[in-house]
C-alpha cells in the first residue's frame, strides 16, 4: 500500500462540504484530533475548480493554475500533504499534480501567466509533490489509523443496516492510489468494520454512480435520476438504515433527492446518509449538531439514529 | 614485431563489380605489403589454391582480402587461408561498401586503398585464436507435463533423446486432460478429449527414453559450459507406485472428503486418491494436508504400498537443454466481484462447464445447476480478464475462450435443445475454419449479442445480466438460469516461479518470453532453453503441439550440431578477481555467474561486449583477440590515407548495423565516400578514447549505430551522450559526434542518415 502520513496535513476545504454539508468539516476535525491527526486548515485556499470544471467552466489551465495556487499555500505553511474531504478535489487536484510536473508546456505557462500577473511567488517547480505521495482522501487517513479507530468507539451502531457507497472520483480515476479496491471498492467498509459494525458488503449497483454527473442533474435529469433510482431501490430492497458517502456530491445527490425519487418510483426510502467521517464522529460519541451537523440534512438524521447505546468496554 | 609481419592482399575484380569502378592497377601500386595479387573470383573453388599457394611461396603471416562484404565470403576466406589461422585474414569491404555505393572511380579507389590498408593495419594486430566447440550433454529437461510438454517429450525420445519430465502435480496430462470434448474446425463436431490425450499418454510411458518425474519441481539451477546442473525436489506421494496396483481399496476406507480439484471443486475426493481414471503414474496418491492419519489405507492395502514415512527427496539432474512447459492458470475470479462468481453457485466458468459436461466429470456428463435442475438459459460472458483495461485486467486477448464458448454452447445445443444458449462476445474472432464452426454455431440457434456485461446479479431465482447491446445502442438486461465466464488464461505460478529459477526474460504479462516473436518463436534469451505451450502465450491444443515439435526440433539441432562459438569473449584473471559480483550484476546477456567460488563466464552467452571489463575494479577482466589494438590500428590504417582536404568520417558498427550499410549497396544507394564503415563486434567496445583518438587524429565525425534491440543499445546510448560532453571540454565540437539507431531493413534510413551527417560535418568544417 501506499505511503499515507498523519502529519503535515493541510486539510482540503471543499465548497460542498462547506455550503452543503459543514458536519463533514466538523465531524472530520473531531476524528482526526481523536486520532492524533496532525492537520491545520487555510483561509486562503481556494475552492479547486472541481464543479465548474466539469461543467466546462474552467479549462485545464485555470484548474492547474488555481492548483499550483493552493499548492504553494501547502508548502508555504509546510504541510505538503494535502487531504480532501470531496473525492471531485481529490481527482481535481492528484490530476493537476500530475499535469505540472509532466506537461512542461502547460508549467511553463502557468509559471508565465503568474510572472506577467506580479504573482511570481506562486510559481510551481517540476515534482515539487507527487500526486501519490501527496494528494490524499480523507479515507486514506482514517484507513492508514484503522487499527487505533476501535479504541475510541463510544457508541454501538452494529444493530443498524449499512451500505457503502464510494464515490467514482476516489475509485475510478486514479485507480493506481485508491486503497481498499477498484472493482469491489471496500474501504469504506472496512473504516466502518473498525468502528465495531458490519456493512452489507456487496449489493446490487455497489459500484455505480450516484447519477450526479456534475451537470447531468440538471441538463439531463432523467438520465441523472434513473441512476440513483436503482442505487436506492437496491438498498431499499435490502433495507438498509445508513448509507455511508465519501463524496459530497453522492452525498447531495442522495440526501437532498431521496423524497423526490421516492415519488418517482412510488416507494417509501428510509436510509440516511452520513459522511464517512460523520459515521466515525458518531460512533465516536460527536454530538449530533455540533459534530454531526445534522440540522444541513434532508433525510433526518433522528429518523434513525436514535437512543444510541454505548459499546461494554 | 607486428610491424615486420609479412602481409599478402588478395584483389578480387568480383567479375567487373569492382574493378570496373575501382582502378585495382593503381591499388596494386598504393600499398606496400609483401604480396599483392589481383583475381577475377576468388570465391571460386580456384581461390583456395591461389591463395594457399601465396601463402607458401611468400611465407605470409597475415592475409587480407578485398572484394564482398565478410557478411557474404568471411567463412570461405577463413576456409582458404588454411594452414594460417582462420583469425589472421581479415576482409576489405570494397564491394558493398565502396564500389556499389560510389559512382567516382577516382574517389572510389583511394577510397578503396584507404580501406584495404585500414585491413592490413588490423590484421597485424590479430592473434591465432581458436573458435570455441561446445558440445552440450543430449539429455534434455522437459518442465511440465502438460500436453505441450508430452509431445515435446515425445518427439526427442523418438529421435533417440534421453528426456525427463518434471511434473508439479501427481499426474502428467495436464489441463487437455480435464478439458471434456475437444473439437477440430474442419470436422464440425466435438470429440472426446481423453481419447485423444490416452494414446500420447501410452505412447510416452512406454518409450524409454522418457522418465517421468511426478509431484516434482526444479528448485535450483545453475550453467556450467553448456550442462544446467537442476536441483529437483520431488514431494513424497505416500504410496510406492511400483508397488500399488491402483485397485482403490485404500479410497473405500478412506473417510475424509475433500473438494476434488480435479473437477475444479465441484465433487468431492478421499485423501488418498488417484487424480482421474488415466492419470499416470498409474497410482494412488495421499494428500497429506487433509490425511487424518488414521492408518485405515495402511491397513487395507494388500499390496503393503502404503508408505506414511516417505520425505521429500532432492535429487540432481544434468541435462544440455531444457524446455520449459509450465502453461497456464485461469484468472481469478475474486479479481471481477461484479459477475458473482464468488456468491453464486451457478455463475461457473468455461473450465467448470467442460467438467459438468464432461461424462467423467461430476455429473456424469449431465448438465445441471446446482440444484439438479437442467437450466433453461445459459449466458456466457467472453473476454473475462481478456482485453481488459482495468485495474487487474489483461490487455492481450487469450485466444481461445472464442471457440471454447463456441464448443461448449453447441455441446449444450445437441444434447439440450431446448435450453437456450446466448454468448455475450467483445468480438467473435474464429479465423481460418473456426470462422465455419462459427457458423455451425449459429445455424444451431446459440445466440450472440454483442456487448460486454457489467454485472450479475441475482433476482429472485435467476440472474439478471446487465450489458449494452452495442449494435443496437441499447441497455439490456437478461434473464438467465446459469452464466458461464470465459475466464483469460495467464501464465500459472509454476510458470512464473520456473522464469524466476532459470533466469529466463518474461513478457511484461508473466509469459516466458521468446528471444524473437517472428523468427525465433520457441527460443528464449538463454541459450539451451526452450519454450513451448501455454507458458509462452494463449493458444490452443494444436499450436501447443506445434510448437513443442518445433521446440524438440531446436534441441535436437542443438544436440547434433553443437555450436561454434567465436572466440573474442571476455575472460577472467582468477589471480586479480576478488568474485565481488559486479560483472555479474552489469552483463546485460546473463553470462557471468558464480561457480565453485569462481566467477565463471558462459562462452556461449558471452558476447564480448566489454561491458565487464570497464566495471571490473580490479582489472581482472580480459577479451580474447586485441579488440582494442584491433579498433585503433583500424582508425590509424583508415586516417594514414587521409589526403590534403578531404573530409573522413568513421562510422561504428555492429553485425545488424553493418549488414544494414551493405544493403545499401545491394540496392545501388550511395552516400558519400567520406564515410568509413568499421566492423566492430559489439558497438559498445568504441570506448570514448578511441573516439578521441580518432577526432585528435584527423577524423571530421564519428557516427555510432546501434540496433534498439540490442540489450546493450540504452547503454551505449547514454554512453555517447557523456562522451559528447567529455569531448566538448577537451575543446572539440560535440556535434561531430553522433549516435544514431540502426535497422538491418531500415537501410534507406541509414544512407540518409549517413548523407545528412556528412553535410552536417561539411558545414562544420567550412564554419571553421
Amino acid at each position: 500500500m501506499k505511503e499515507i502520513p498523519d502529519k503535515n496535513i493541510l486539510l482540503f476545504r471543499s465548497c460542498l462540504v462547506s455550503v452543503e454539508y459543514p458536519g463533514v468539516e466538523a465531524s472530520t476535525k473531531f476524528v482526526f484530533d481523536k486520532l492524533g491527526v496532525d492537520y491545520a486548515i487555510s483561509e486562503k485556499q481556494t475552492c479547486c475548480t472541481g464543479l465548474g470544471h466539469y461543467s466546462d467552466v474552467f479549462d485545464q489551465l485555470s484548474t492547474s493554475a488555481i492548483g499550483a495556487r493552493n499548492f504553494r499555500i501547502a508548502k508555504d505553511l509546510d504541510r505538503p500533504n494535502l487531504v480532501m474531504m470531496c473525492a471531485t478535489c481529490y481527482a481535481i487536484n492528484k490530476k493537476s499534480v500530475k499535469l505540472l510536473n509532466n506537461k512542461d508546456e502547460l508549467r511553463e505557462k502557468i509559471n508565465n501567466l503568474f510572472d506577467e500577473n506580479g504573482l511570481g511567488h506562486l510559481k510551481y517547480e517540476k515534482d515539487e509533490l507527487k500526486p501519490t505521495e501527496n494528494i490524499f482522501h480523507v479515507v486514506d487517513i482514517l484507513y492508514n489509523k484503522i487499527d487505533e479507530i476501535p479504541d475510541k468507539i463510544k457508541y454501538d451502531l452494529s444493530d443498524y443496516t449499512i451500505a457503502t457507497h464510494h464515490g467514482c472520483h476516489y475509485c475510478k480515476v486514479h485507480y493506481e492510489d485508491t486503497v481498499g479496491g477498484v472493482r469491489d471498492p471496500h474501504i469504506l467498509d472496512d473504516i466502518i468494520g473498525a468502528c465495531g459494525c458490519e456493512t452489507i458488503g456487496w449489493y446490487d449497483h455497489k459500484r455505480a454512480t450516484c447519477g450526479t454527473g456534475f451537470r447531468q442533474r440538471y441538463s439531463n435529469p432523467e438520465l441523472s435520476f434513473s441512476a440513483t433510482a436503482d442505487k436506492m431501490n437496491a438498498i431499499c430492497d435490502e433495507d438498509v438504515d445508513i448509507m455511508v458517502h465519501l463524496c459530497p456530491n453522492c452525498h447531495i445527490q442522495f440526501d437532498r433527492y431521496q423524497h423526490l425519487i421516492a415519488d418517482r418510483e412510488k416507494r417509501k426510502f428510509r436510509a440516511i446518509h452520513l459522511n464517512i467521517a460523520q459515521f466515525v464522529a458518531l460512533a465516536m460519541g460527536g454530538d449530533l449538531d455540533k459534530v454531526i451537523g445534522a440540522k444541513a440534512h434532508t433525510v433526518p438524521i433522528d429518523s434513525v439514529i436514535k437512543d444510541l447505546k454505548e459499546v461494554e468496554k | 614485431m607486428r610491424d615486420d609481419l609479412k602481409v599478402g592482399v588478395f584483389l578480387c575484380e568480383c567479375g567487373g563489380n569492382i574493378a570496373d569502378v575501382i582502378d585495382l592497377d593503381e591499388v596494386r601500386d598504393s600499398l606496400d605489403v609483401e604480396f599483392i595479387g589481383q583475381f577475377e573470383n576468388l570465391c571460386s573453388l580456384n581461390g583456395r589454391k591461389i591463395i594457399r599457394d601465396a601463402i607458401f611461396d611468400h611465407n605470409l603471416d597475415r592475409v587480407v582480402v578485398a572484394a564482398c562484404s565478410p557478411i557474404s565470403h568471411e567463412k570461405t576466406f577463413q576456409d582458404y587461408v588454411k594452414p594460417l589461422n582462420p583469425y589472421l585474414m581479415d576482409m576489405a569491404n570494397i564491394r558493398e561498401q565502396c564500389s556499389w555505393v560510389h559512382d567516382d572511380s577516382e574517389r572510389a579507389t583511394h577510397k578503396a586503398i584507404t580501406l584495404i590498408n585500414a585491413s592490413i593495419e588490423k590484421v597485424k594486430q590479430s592473434d591465432a585464436v581458436d573458435p570455441i566447440y561446445c558440445q552440450t550433454p543430449d539429455e534434455v529437461a522437459v518442465i511440465g507435463g502438460g500436453i505441450a510438454g508430452m509431445n515435446a517429450a515425445l518427439s526427442l525420445a523418438k529421435q533417440g533423446t534421453k528426456v525427463t519430465i518434471i511434473e508439479q502435480s501427481p499426474s502428467i496430462g495436464g489441463h487437455m486432460a480435464k478439458i471434456g470434448k475437444v473439437f477440430s474446425p474442419v470436422k464440425i463436431a466435438e470429440e472426446c478429449g481423453m481419447c485423444l490425450l490416452n494414446p500420447i499418454l501410452n505412447e510416452l510411458v512406454w518409450n524409454e527414453n522418457i522418465e517421468v518425474l511426478t509431484n516434482a519441481k526444479v528448485i535450483e539451477s545453475e550453467r556450467r559450459a553448456g550442462t544446467y546442473n537442476l536441483i529437483v525436489e520431488q514431494s513424497p506421494r505416500y504410496v510406492d507406485t511400483e508397488k500399488c496396483i491402483a485397485c482403490g481399496k485404500c479410497a473405500e476406507v478412506c473417510e475424509v472428503e475433500v473438494p476434488n480439484d480435479w473437477n475444479d471443486n465441484l465433487s468431492m475426493r478421499k485423501a488418498i486418491y488417484r487424480p482421474f481414471g488415466q492419470s499416470y503414474p498409474e497410482s494412488y496418491v495421499i494428500d497429506m494436508d487433509n490425511c487424518s492419519k488414521c492408518g485405515d489405507c495402511f491397513r487395507t492395502c494388500n499390496m503393503r504400498a502404503i508408505k506414511l514415512r516417505q520425505k521429500p527427496e532432492k535429487s540432481l539432474l544434468q541435462v544440455g537443454s531444457i524446455i520449459v512447459a509450465t502453461g497456464h492458470k485461469l484468472f481469478d475470479m475474486e479479481k471481477r466481484p461484479e459477475y458473482g462468481y464468488t456468491r453464486y453457485a451457478d455463475v461457473i466458468t468455461q473450465s467448470e462447464l467442460g467438467r459438468i459436461t464432461g461424462v467423467n466429470g461430476p455429473t456424469k456428463g449431465k448438465l445441471l445447476k446446482s440444484n439438479g435442475e437442467v437450466p433453461k438459459r445459459v449466458v456466457m460472458i467472453q473476454c473475462v480478464g481478456s482485453r481488459d483495461e482495468k485495474p487487474d485486467g489483461h490487455r492481450y486477448c487469450s485466444k481461445i475462450c472464442c471457440t471454447v464458448a463456441l464448443k461448449n454452447a453447441n455441446i449444450i445445443k445437441h444434447k439440450y435443445p431446448d435450453t437456450d444458449v446466448l454468448i455475450c462476445y467483445t468480438d467473435v474472432r474464429t479465423p481460418g475454419m473456426f470462422e465455419k464452426y462459427y457458423k455451425h454455431t449459429q445455424e444451431n440457434e446459440v445466440r450472440f449479442l454483442r456487448g460486454r456485461p457489467g454485472e450479475v446479479v441475482k433476482k429472485g431465482d435467476n440472474f439478471i445480466v446487465r450489458t449494452e447491446d452495442t449494435i443496437k445502442g441499447e441497455f439490456v438486461e437478461i434473464e438467465a438460469d446459469m452464466v458461464v465466464l470465459s475466464t483469460a488464461m495467464e501464465p500459472s505460478m509454476g510458470t512464473r516461479e520456473i522464469a524466476e529459477t532459470l533466469n529466463i526474460g518474461t513478457t511484461e504479462d508473466g509469459f516466458i518470453k521468446e528471444s524473437h516473436p517472428k523468427i525465433k518463436p520457441v527460443a528464449t534469451d538463454v541459450q539451451g532453453i526452450y519454450v513451448c505451450g501455454t507458458a509462452q502465450d494463449p493458444k490452443d491444443i494444436t499450436d501447443s503441439i506445434m510448437q513443442a515439435t518445433a521446440a524438440a526440433a531446436k534441441v535436437s539441432e542443438y544436440n547434433y550440431g553443437g555450436v561454434e562459438i567465436e572466440p573474442f569473449i571476455a575472460e577472467i584473471d582468477k589471480e586479480k578477481c576478488t568474485v565481488c559480483g559486479e560483472c555479474i550484476s552489469r552483463c546485460k546477456y546473463k553470462s557471468m555467474s558464480i561457480q565453485d567460488d569462481e566467477i565463471y563466464i558462459d562462452p556461449m552467452s558471452c558476447t564480448g561486449c566489454g561491458k565487464c571489463l570497464v566495471d571490473c575494479k580490479q582489472r581482472a577482466i580480459t577479451v580474447n583477440g586485441n579488440v582494442d589494438e584491433k579498433i585503433v590500428a583500424t582508425i590509424n590504417g583508415v586516417l594514414s590515407k587521409k589526403r590534403e582536404g578531404e573530409r573522413m568520417i568513421l562510422v561504428f558498427l555492429d553485425n545488424i548495423g553493418y549488414t544494414a550499410a551493405d544493403n545499401i549497396g545491394v540496392n545501388r544507394l550511395s552516400y558519400p565516400e567520406s564515410i568509413h564503415i568499421i566492423k566492430v563486434i559489439s558497438v559498445n567496445r568504441v570506448r570514448p578514447r578511441h573516439i578521441r583518438y580518432a577526432l585528435e587524429n584527423g577524423a571530421d565525425g564519428i557516427f555510432i549505430g546501434e540496433f534498439p534491440g540490442d540489450l546493450m543499445y540504452d547503454e551505449v546510448e547514454r554512453k555517447i551522450g557523456m562522451v559528447k560532453e567529455c569531448i566538448a571540454e577537451m575543446g572539440h565540437n560535440p556535434e561531430r559526434v553522433t549516435f544514431s539507431k540502426v535497422y538491418i531493413p531500415y537501410f534507406t534510413g541509414l544512407a540518409r542518415k549517413l548523407t545528412d551527417f556528412d553535410n552536417k560535418i561539411l558545414e562544420l568544417n567550412e564554419a571553421k
